[in-house]
């Protein structure tokens, strides 16, 4: 039997986040369909995603066979590790003190450790890296100020990219460029309330 | 009429004033940068740019995302001709004619055509939407509750309709996008919903962390898994002169590009893609070179080109006179009005004279400066043409987390970005549409506040939809629609459409 691999996960999914919405929408009083409350539209909303989902869920049994890319064991283990070791930073890190029990720190370092796990085999290399690339920028920006931050993002996301690796000169480039542009278009002209250097 | 010329001449007055007309210049020149250049768009750009414009007047910041929005139209071609790639989604037809007359070596002819051809539309879209504003505004006024929720509705259908792929995946995407739209307080009961007891979320999700991580940082770890598969240009311009035969075959395919596109980007859900395949259609059908199509016809540049500047123009005409976003770019207009203080909708012809009619003048001004931006200018875009993407991609990078980090001087939007870019990718993967999400979580909110006016006014009866003539005919228009959708063979004859 053939099955359209995209559509199962596809329908697989809104069922999922439907059922998840239903269930933490209970504490929501529903109210009369005279007078909705806040739990009417999204009890609604999520029911009819159910069908939607369950709808292309069938269909996707009865279709044409489209297969998803098949994960490698190496990927299978990033990303599980990716979001084992994530969620272990963010729970070791949310009850410490100093830097990093503040704000949302706590959660962006999480992110960053656990993009950089999922990173390491190759075919997650690009996004794992990119995205750590933004978080480090979130960590970074408001405790070392403005250019760190964009040093931070500019390197990490450069090791995206093989070319840049065999030729690192592009990237200080990339980089000196950048700077100077983010810092002339940014804080000369549109003057952004930030850190410009390390807050220590 | 002479209201209208009055009108418009207070326009032009506002959209002449130094400061609107800078940032009208460096709107279309940053939208005809991000048309030529493939992988970044005018949604990622537009949310990109959302914070900066806090600091505007609201009718300079709306002139220049306007200015982006159809200069992407123009740049598009440029690409398409020269690279036969397309700069835009709107500009993938403009490839298949466009790059066969490059080789031609008529790519001058190509890019003039499709200039001219844009700036015709532009101009004719841009009297269209100077004239049926007003009016359909007058109609717009008698609109209730459940007129607009049902046109909202209908909106939601054929946007999903349109989509790219499976109609039942992008309705999915349409009500998952009015879910999240659901997050934060309510607004009359002042519940929390769906905040986790985060803070940040009490006012919503932001929309441009969800715009800019879907369609920016998503977009670029796409574009990086593919291999880059641009080549370096090699033929040369050439004139930019059109031949009198050429001149007299671009004619009427820009007038019937015009009218399809004009007519397509009013349709919600419609927009300047749908519009350009519109028109190349009809074209191959239809023109008097139709026998060429294949080898470099000339009005299979000039009608696609024509019709999605002018669906770019008329698609503005569903937001400033009911405030309903017809694709994604309106929807991050409506963000902009929103930040900017002002509610969307047919009030705002009488509340914000300047904005409606300056943006109207500034549409036309812009559209002339593009003209000039693209001739005689070519060879500068040639040139950015040049810069690899290994290079660009860390500038768009930082420019996205430092846009969104000052949207509210908070990192937690640059880790929402980060989310949503990972959902992005995951939806890329699952082949689900990321625009009937946007979408729909724009027009959620509003739906929910009209539902539930529109039922406590009918004392809690549904047939009020029913009752109510205008919204019945929506109503009646997207189960058709839906329906006509679902037949297979149809079915079948809008996937090859929009396959091509």
């Amino acid at each position: 039997m053939k099955i359209n691999e995209k559509d199962l996960m596809s329908g697989l999914f809104l069922i999922l986040i439907a059922a998840v919405g239903l269930w933490l929408n209970q504490e929501h009083t529903l109210g009369s369909a005279r007078r909705m409350g806040p739990g009417y539209m999204p009890l609604m909303v999520f029911w009819l995603q159910i069908g939607l989902g369950a709808i292309v869920l069938l269909a996707s049994i009865f279709s044409d066979g489209e297969k998803l890319t098949r994960w490698t064991s190496a990927e299978i283990a990033s990303f599980v590790g990716g979001i084992a070791v994530g969620t272990a930073v963010w729970w070791v890190l949310k009850s410490t003190g100093g830097f990093f029990g503040q704000t949302y720190n706590a959660v962006g370092t999480g992110m960053l450790a656990g993009f950089l796990v999922l990173s390491i085999p190759q075919g997650w290399r690009i996004l794992g890296v990119i995205n750590a690339a933004m978080c480090l920028f979130g960590l970074l920006l408001e405790k070392m100020g403005f250019f760190a931050a964009l040093v931070g993002i500019i390197v990490l996301s450069c090791l995206a990219e093989r070319e840049h690796l065999k030729k690192p000169v592009g990237i200080l480039g990339c980089t000196v460029f950048l700077l100077v542009m983010c810092w002339f278009v940014f804080i000369k002209q549109l003057d952004i309330r930030v850190n410009l250097w390390p807050q220590l | 009429m002479e209201l209208l010329l009055t009108n418009l001449a207070h326009g032009f007055g506002v959209a002449l004033s130094f400061q609107n007309l800078t940032f009208a210049l460096l709107g279309a020149l940053i939208g005809t940068a991000i048309g030529v250049l493939p992988g970044i768009g005018p949604v990622a750009t537009i949310s990109l740019l959302l914070p900066i414009t806090f600091g505007l007047p609201a009718t300079t910041a709306i002139i220049m995302l306007a200015g982006i929005f159809y200069g992407a139209q123009y740049g598009g071609s440029t690409t398409a001709i020269l690279l036969n790639l397309p700069g835009e989604v709107s500009s993938v037809v403009t490839t298949l004619e466009g790059y066969k007359m490059a080789r031609n070596g008529r790519a001058g002819a190509a890019l003039a055509t499709a200039a001219i051809g844009s700036f015709f539309a532009g101009t004719v879209g841009t009297v269209l939407v100077a004239a049926s504003g007003p009016l359909l505004t007058q109609v717009a006024l008698s609109f209730g509750p459940a007129d607009y929720f049902s046109l909202m509705l209908l909106g939601l259908i054929i946007a999903s309709v349109l989509a790219q792929g499976s109609v039942v995946k992008a309705i999915g995407m349409v009500v998952f996008g009015v879910a999240l739209g659901l997050v934060g307080t309510d607004v009359q009961t002042g519940q929390q919903r769906f905040t986790f007891g985060i803070p940040e979320l009490s006012d919503g999700i932001g929309f441009v962390p969800v715009a800019m991580g879907m369609f920016g940082i998503a977009e670029i770890v796409l574009n990086l898994e593919r291999p880059e598969a641009r080549s370096v240009l090699t033929n040369k311009v050439g004139s930019l002169w059109l031949t009198k035969e050429e001149f007299r075959r671009a004619t009427p395919a820009v007038l019937r590009g015009t009218v399809v596109g004009s007519f397509l980007g009013i349709l919600p859900g419609g927009g300047a893609s749908l519009a350009a395949f519109g028109s190349y259609m009809m074209e191959r059908k239809m023109s008097k070179g139709r026998d060429q199509f294949g080898s470099g016809a000339i009005e299979g540049v000039a009608g696609p080109e024509a019709a999605n500047n002018a669906a770019a123009q008329t698609s503005f005409i569903p937001l400033l006179t009911l405030g309903i976003p017809s694709n994604a770019v309106m929807a991050l207009m409506v963000g902009a009005l929103i930040i900017q203080g002002i509610q969307p909708g047919p009030r705002m012809v009488e509340a914000q004279p300047d904005l409606f009619w300056g943006l109207i003048a500034s549409m036309w001004v812009g559209n002339l400066m593009l003209l000039v931006i693209n001739l005689p200018m070519i060879g500068m875009w040639v040139k950015l043409l040049q810069v690899p993407y290994k290079y660009l991609y860390p500038a768009i990078l930082v420019f996205c987390s430092i846009g969104v980090y000052s949207l509210n001087n908070n990192v937690f939007d640059v880790y929402m970005t980060v989310l949503f870019s990972v959902f992005g990718y995951m939806c890329n993967k699952l082949r689900l549409e990321a625009a009937p999400l946007l979408i729909g979580f724009v027009l959620g909110p509003m739906m929910e506040e009209h539902l539930r006016r529109a039922m406590l006014l009918s004392r809690g009866d549904v047939m009020v939809f029913l009752q109510r003539p205008i919204s019945a005919t929506m109503l009646a228009i997207g189960f058709i629609a839906l329906a006509l959708m679902l037949l297979p063979s149809l079915r079948k004859g809008k996937d090859k459409a929009l396959a091509e």
